[in-house]
């Protein structure tokens, strides 16, 4: 009886432990996208949709980093991972139209090649896809070590 | 391997915070670069070209540099054939410079009615189109277009000879007096030739006359040009053609088919 206690006492310490770390990241990371906001902002004016692509971009991502964190402990919290760098390459690409950024207004139309950025970004990406594939590795095989009993 | 699995994590995350400041400060940048566009000014220049100038001024009060400025004009004519291309490169302008440039864009007349005779004639609508490119922070290709008419003022708007007018000079002959009309929508001022070789209904020559017109850029012309015809061969036609010719020193045309009577 104390023993099932102690354990559900435990299990409740480690998930507010996580929720705290995971509100705890989703408020830097939001800071640091209303910062980032105050930047870009002037944009929004000119470009329509912006506000709702980045938005929805931050919306994703963040609920990704929270369910990451809650996850973390147990192999999903690397599939989170992955699945978060694989949405920030989809997302780039989709709604950067492949680097070549074009828009029309009234009778000027602008296009900004974004192909460095992009690719500099999706390599960047790709390394943090690996480096999550290496971890998953690290930690299955830790699990698969033989213990003394 | 926890290690180097580190160092990556640290690596990427280095990388990712460059690029974002880095991408976020470009853009916020560029949010201070002007761009200040002066009216266009048409010219004749000595050769008898027109020169399209247009007065660019860019304010760079942002961040970065600003890379291969480039502004390019394209003039279309009514069928989308291209007549002119002309473009002006400034190759860096510094963070805080204030650069004054000018964008010059030249194309011959004589080319440009050799083309058809409806720009002699009639005002048409030309289409310019403008591109100006940069790279912004040095390394973000940026390029922007808009298209705008350009109205081409025909320098012989509404060319038309009247009714002519006869009356008696000797014995031997007559003078014909034939009324000349028509706008001068050109952007310059005409000093032209005009040459009437008057016909009968049997193409035989009665007359020829000339008589030199100068007028100025967007402004009427009505006047008579005399000749002088045999009054035996004048009574027996009542109807015919003229045959007209323009000489000036930006462009010759004709001979141009008018009839009478």
């Amino acid at each position: 009886m104390v023993k099932v206690g102690n354990s559900s006492r435990s299990f409740a310490k480690t998930l507010a432990v996580k929720a705290v770390k995971a509100a705890a990241k989703g408020v830097v990371f939001y800071l640091v996208y209303l910062v980032a906001w105050m930047f870009i902002a002037p944009f929004s004016e000119v470009i329509p949709g912006f506000q709702e692509v980045i938005e929805s971009f931050v919306m994703v991502y963040l609920v990704l980093i929270i369910v990451g964190e809650f996850a973390s402990g147990s192999i999903f919290q690397y599939f989170f991972s992955a699945a978060r760098i694989l949405f920030v390459i989809g997302y780039m690409m989709y709604t950067l139209n492949g680097g070549v950024f074009g828009m029309t207004v009234e009778n000027v139309s602008l296009m900004v090649d974004l192909r460095l950025f992009m690719l500099i970004a999706i390599v960047l990406s790709l390394l943090g896809l690996a480096k999550t594939m290496l971890q998953a590795i690290s930690y299955m095989s830790e699990k698969a070590e033989p213990r003394l009993i | 391997m926890n290690v180097s699995i580190r160092m990556i994590g640290v690596a990427t995350t280095v990388f990712w915070v460059f690029i974002v400041i880095f991408a976020v400060s470009a853009m916020y940048s560029m949010k201070d670069v002007r761009f200040e566009f002066g009216e266009p000014q048409v010219s004749l220049t000595s050769e008898g070209d027109v020169l399209l100038f247009m007065p660019i001024t860019v304010v760079n009060t942002g961040y970065y540099n600003i890379k291969n400025f480039n502004a390019t004009t394209l003039v279309f004519d009514a069928e989308s054939t291209l007549i002119v291309r002309g473009s002006t490169l400034v190759p860096i302008i510094e963070t805080g410079m204030e650069v004054a440039t000018g964008h010059n864009v030249t194309f011959s007349v004589a080319d440009l009615l050799q083309k058809s005779e409806r720009y002699l004639f009639e005002d048409v609508a030309l289409r310019a189109e403008e591109r100006i490119g940069l790279w912004a922070a040095e390394v973000i290709p940026v390029e922007a277009r808009a298209n705008v008419s350009l109205l081409w003022g025909a320098p012989l708007y509404n060319f038309a000879l009247g009714a002519p007018q006869y009356s008696a000079y000797n014995v031997t002959h007559m003078r014909v007096e034939i009324p000349i009309g028509f706008e001068n929508h050109a952007f310059f001022d005409l000093a032209c030739n005009i040459s009437v070789r008057m016909f009968d209904d049997s193409s035989s020559l009665l007359g020829v006359g000339a008589t030199s017109v100068e007028v100025l850029q967007h402004s009427a012309y009505d006047g008579l040009l005399a000749m002088y015809v045999a009054v035996p061969t004048l009574e027996t036609s009542t109807s015919g053609y003229f045959e007209v010719s323009f000489a000036s020193s930006l462009f010759s045309y004709g001979p141009m088919v008018i009839y009478y009577g």
